[in-house]
């Protein structure tokens, strides 16, 4: 909690000891989350920020001094005056930890070795943390069903499951749809989908993501990868203006695995189906690695060559959604330097239905940063009284009028800036593809070779998927976040910025004269006034929100009012 | 005939008792027209003043528990009649319920006037089902007559009343458990605070009194609290059902007063342990309770503090009687059988604990005991005790414990006999895998 925050609300704070160390939260704090303040973890299984405490795993009791007994920190509110002992300082508490994972474990299949959820389980984790005794139980295990597809999203493995019921509070509390459920008692429990249903709804994956163990798992990746044999990377969704944060996992060139990362002010931990099993749909199978004039495959610098009528005559260039606000700054840039007065930047913007579910998390748009090219076009500075749903009206707005004017070919040139520069939709408007074939000089940065705008462009330049970059996106709702690079770069593909970059060095007037993405982005963040002090630290751990952020001074440094911290509670 | 004061199963052996006109002629309902007569918060004082502690198995004091109501919290007050009547050794409420239903909703009527309650349920267990009919027939006729519905013995004061019946589980008693199943969930306990007088029934506040508890009332609004405080002894006033089962020549269900000597008990009311065969021991309050060999016996009377006193507890007062024929080894290895049957499986010791305990007890009954099972059984004791979401864990571990501490000579027997014996039918490859 920062202290912005509490200013603008003051919430009563109370104080306490955690192991020794003074505390101050904010009242109705739980003892987890207090203590986690001072860095102090305490295990959980079954409690999440997000969901009702149902205070079953019983892994995170803690002593509290006057209690007649160990409290559970999730459900005990931090008060005045407390004093807690964790398993730092208490060895009661040590022994009631050792003895909740043997217990957990008992009937625990230890399928680790054939197991997705090994690397990343917290069963191991906290086995070795909280225990790391051998068993002492002689009995026969319970044996459950194994691989039960709950739908056609997720498997369960029923032996694995330790009944903290995170998967079926999500579908009760979340999405409100209560296809599963925890059946039987005791230790014959079992997580089943109810009579008639099937676990189907937009966001169905969350449940994997939320589960601790290795009961759940994607049906899409079961057991491609070991878990450490792949490289995660920090990022954001690229689907929608949500820009919900996720892990994504990568593997000789492939996504393996995405969860979703814990930031409160956006996605909290969950992701939408289309977002996470489509994550890699950015990145073409059929890949432009080369330049190519009229279809013929040319060198880099024979395409540049060609791409001089620009300099003349009225151009538009069609953005897609998914470039970085370095970018959209730096087209702006080129625009001015390099284009006719006349000339048109127009993001591609279409807005969609969403189904009740999907509301829940997912914005009316597959824009992830329409916001960003508005921001760089527009020199404001985004406040409060900004409206939402208004912007969208205008991008999309702006859009039509710009692929009408098209079909009316009152442009002498159009370069699409991006795979997206089109939406998909328009993509089958044939009325559309034939202006464009019309128009004199188009020219496209593209990715994948395979889409209808790879055909109608006079020149090609090969161009980079959203994957292979880094840089900033600004989410539907004002806040800065950072899209990390998860896959390794394609052989021949450039930047957009980069591509823009020499074209305007070969007209003579440079713009741009970074060499990496980070490059491009601490640049921009140094000369940008309205995003003065933000550092790339912050937009990676969980943004920064530009509707009430002070830009720093010369010389001090900004004030955000919430800087969430995003720590994974699997 | 007993000779003691008589409260509850005054008219329980009157055949026609549960039809309303007989009842009646009997003096049923009069008391409810005089509890409707006073002031609901002077019912709560005469309830305070009688001292009655709940029957259910805490006993908790009830007039305290009314007290706990707010009564200007805008929201309905829900009375609850616990007859999920679930724990081994007990059939108390059953025949309340079966032979006097009529004293149940009565006594349900002057609690709910006093908590100014519009509606109450009796949950009453699945396989109840005699009682189930019975009591819904009596509700019926309560309403026929205008003891329930909009205006209770034309008062001007509604109250309406349905039962409900689960689906068999123990721990549907459990007063949380029972709401969440009331309220159509899988009966689980839910976490406290908040306690259900504050937030219970949909997030009202509700009273949950056990069958025995309630039926109390219409005799205390009748004589007064002073007077109900006078039968029994100092704690624990009034009289108390006594479900006797086991080795008793004449086993049934006894109104005692409080206070009465448990072994005068056995021999008086239960005709003595059968065939003349020595005591073993009792397990006085249901089996959720410590265990007391013969010897604990002796001096022992039943109520709450002489019990508590003698390291057991009266709980819902379900008599167990075991004599000398009895194997203690059996006899917990069956209790163990309900637990982990019963356990709702929500939270990790108490799941896992039950579960493990059970297998421990049934391999050393089966003469496959390890060295230092005992010990591991205790251990577990000790972590699912004061570790768990409900009462459930805290308690199924007390006869575990006192059988492995009372009777361990019997247990230690077992284990080296068959180590000694070898007649042990277990794989070897078993425990080695077991061990890893
Ligand atoms: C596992 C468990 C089972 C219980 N079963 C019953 C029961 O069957 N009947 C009952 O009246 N109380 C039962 N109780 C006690 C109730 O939770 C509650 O304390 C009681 O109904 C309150 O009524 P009283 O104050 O009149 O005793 C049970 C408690 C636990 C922990
Ligand atoms: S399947 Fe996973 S999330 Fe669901 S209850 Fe089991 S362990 Fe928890
Ligand atoms: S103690 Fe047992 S019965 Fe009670 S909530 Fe936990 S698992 Fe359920």
């Amino acid at each position: 909690m920062s202290e912005a925050q509490s200013q603008s609300e003051k919430p009563p704070m109370v104080t306490a000891t955690i192991d020794g160390q003074e505390v101050t939260v904010p009242k109705g704090t739980n003892i987890i989350e207090a203590a986690k303040s001072v860095e102090v973890e305490i295990p959980f299984y079954c409690y999440h920020p997000h969901l009702s405490v149902p205070g079953n795993c019983r892994i995170c009791q803690v002593e509290v001094e006057g209690a007649p007994k160990l409290m559970i920190g999730c459900h005990t509110q931090l008060t005045d005056g407390m004093v807690v002992k964790t398993h730092k300082t208490s060895e009661l508490v040590q022994k009631t930890q050792a003895s909740t994972m043997e217990l957990l474990l008992i009937n625990h299949p230890l399928d680790c070795t054939v197991c997705d959820q090994a690397g990343h389980c917290k069963l191991q984790d906290y086995h070795f943390e909280y225990n790391a005794k051998p068993s002492r139980f002689l009995e026969y295990k319970q044996n459950k069903p194994k691989a039960v597809p709950l739908g056609s999203t997720v498997m369960l493995d029923g032996e694995r499951c330790i009944a903290c019921t995170r998967c079926v509070r999500f579908c009760d509390e979340v999405t409100e749809t209560g296809e599963i459920g925890l059946m039987n008692r005791g230790d014959r429990y079992l997580i089943s989908v109810k009579e008639g249903k099937e676990l189907e709804n937009p966001l169905s994956g969350t449940v994997v993501d939320l589960c601790p163990v290795g009961a759940l798992t994607h049906r899409d990746w079961r057991f491609n990868t070991r878990i450490w044999y792949a490289n995660p990377t920090d990022s954001v969704c690229t689907g929608c203006s949500t820009g919900c944060n996720a892990k994504v996992f990568e593997r000789d060139g492939q996504v393996v695995q995405v969860k979703a990362r814990l930031n409160s002010a956006v996605n909290k931990e969950w992701l939408c189906d289309e977002g996470r099993y489509g994550f890699d749909r950015f990145l073409p199978r059929e890949r432009v690695l080369t330049s190519s004039v009229k279809g013929e495959a040319t060198s880099w610098e024979e395409a540049l060559a060609k791409v001089t009528p620009l300099k003349n005559g009225k151009t538009l260039l069609l953005l897609a959604p998914d470039l970085t606000v370095e970018e959209y700054s730096l087209v702006e840039a080129f625009r001015e330097r390099c284009l006719q007065e006349d000339s048109q930047a127009v993001v591609a913007y279409r807005s969609r239905e969403l189904s009740r579910v999907e509301e829940i998390l997912v914005s009316p748009d597959y824009a992830p940063n329409f916001q960003g090219a508005y921001f760089s076009q527009e020199r404001l500075r985004p406040n409060g009284a900004v409206c939402e749903s208004a912007h969208r009206e205008e991008r999309e707005q702006a859009y039509e009028n710009a692929l009408r004017e098209v079909k009316e070919n009152t442009f002498d040139n159009i370069v699409f800036v991006g795979d997206r520069a089109v939406c998909d939709q328009d993509l089958a408007d044939m009325e559309l593809l034939q202006a464009i074939s019309r128009t004199p000089f188009t020219l496209g940065m593209l990715c994948d070779r395979e889409g209808a705008l790879y055909e109608n462009c006079t020149v090609v330049l090969p161009a980079r998927s959203i994957l292979e970059k880094s840089g900033l996106f600004l989410n539907g709702k004002f806040r800065l976040q950072y899209v990390d690079r998860v896959v390794p770069l394609a052989e021949g593909a450039f930047q957009h910025w980069k591509i823009f970059g020499e074209i305007a060095a070969s007209f003579g007037k440079p713009i741009v004269d970074a060499r990496s993405d980070r490059d491009l982005t601490l640049s921009y963040l140094g000369a940008e006034p309205r995003v003065a002090g933000i550092t790339i630290r912050q937009v990676k751990n969980g943004g920064i929100d530009l509707l009430t952020y002070v830009p720093a001074q010369e010389g001090e440094s900004g004030e955000s009012s919430n800087v969430e911290v995003s720590k994974s509670s699997e | 005939m007993s000779k003691h004061k008589q409260i509850l199963l005054t008219n329980v052996n009157q055949p026609d008792q549960h039809l309303i006109e007989h009842a009646i002629k009997r003096g049923a309902y009069e008391r409810l027209q005089k509890a409707l007569s006073l002031d609901p918060l002077k019912v709560i004082e005469e309830v305070k003043a009688s001292q009655l502690r709940g029957r259910g198995g805490a006993g908790f004091p009830t007039g305290m528990k009314w007290g706990f109501v707010p009564r200007d919290s805008g929201k309905p007050v829900y009375l609850i009649n616990n007859a999920d009547e679930s724990e081994p050794g007990t059939f108390k409420d059953r025949v309340l319920l079966e032979r006097d239903p009529h004293l149940v909703i009565e006594g349900m009527l002057c609690a709910a006037w006093a908590l100014q309650s519009e509606w109450s349920c009796i949950y009453v267990r699945g396989e109840y089902a005699f009682p189930y009919v019975r009591v819904q027939r009596a509700i019926e006729q309560a309403y026929e007559k205008g003891f329930l519905g909009d205006n209770v013995c034309g008062s001007g004061w509604k109250h309406h009343m349905v039962i409900h019946r689960g689906a068999g589980a123990y721990i549907c008693g459990e007063e949380t458990a029972l709401l969440e199943s009331l309220e159509g969930r899988k009966g689980q306990p839910r976490l406290k605070p908040p306690f259900p007088a504050v937030a219970g029934y949909y997030g009202c506040p509700t009273v949950i009194n056990n069958v025995e508890t309630l039926s109390n009332i219409p005799w205390i609004i009748d004589n007064g609290g002073e007077a109900y405080a006078a039968i029994g002894v100092e704690n624990s006033t009034g009289t108390k059902l006594v479900s006797a089962s086991g080795h008793l020549n004449t086993p049934g269900v006894f109104e005692v007063e409080m206070g009465y000597p448990l072994l005068e008990f056995i021999e008086q009311e239960c005709g003595g342990v059968r065939d003349g065969n020595a005591l073993m021991g009792v397990i006085p309050g249901g089996s959720s309770v410590n265990v007391l060999t013969a010897e604990e016996c002796e001096g022992v009377r039943l109520d709450y503090d002489s019990l508590k006193n003698a390291g057991s507890s009266l709980g819902c007062a379900g008599f167990m009687v075991m004599d000398e024929t009895t194997d203690p080894i059996e006899a917990v290895l069956s209790l163990s059988r309900f637990y982990s049957h019963e356990s709702c499986g929500q939270c990790t010791p108490c799941r896992e604990g039950a579960h493990w305990i059970e297998k421990i007890f049934a391999r050393i009954a089966r003469g496959e005991g390890q060295p230092g099972d005992l010990e591991l059984i205790e251990n577990l004791c000790d972590q699912i005790g004061g570790h768990t979401i409900c009462a459930f864990g805290d308690t199924m571990i007390l006869p575990y414990r006192s059988f492995v501490r009372k009777f361990r000579q019997q247990f230690r027997e077992r284990i080296t006999q068959v180590l000694k014996g070898g007649e042990s039918t277990r794989n070897p490859i078993d425990f080695e895998i077991g061990m890893h």
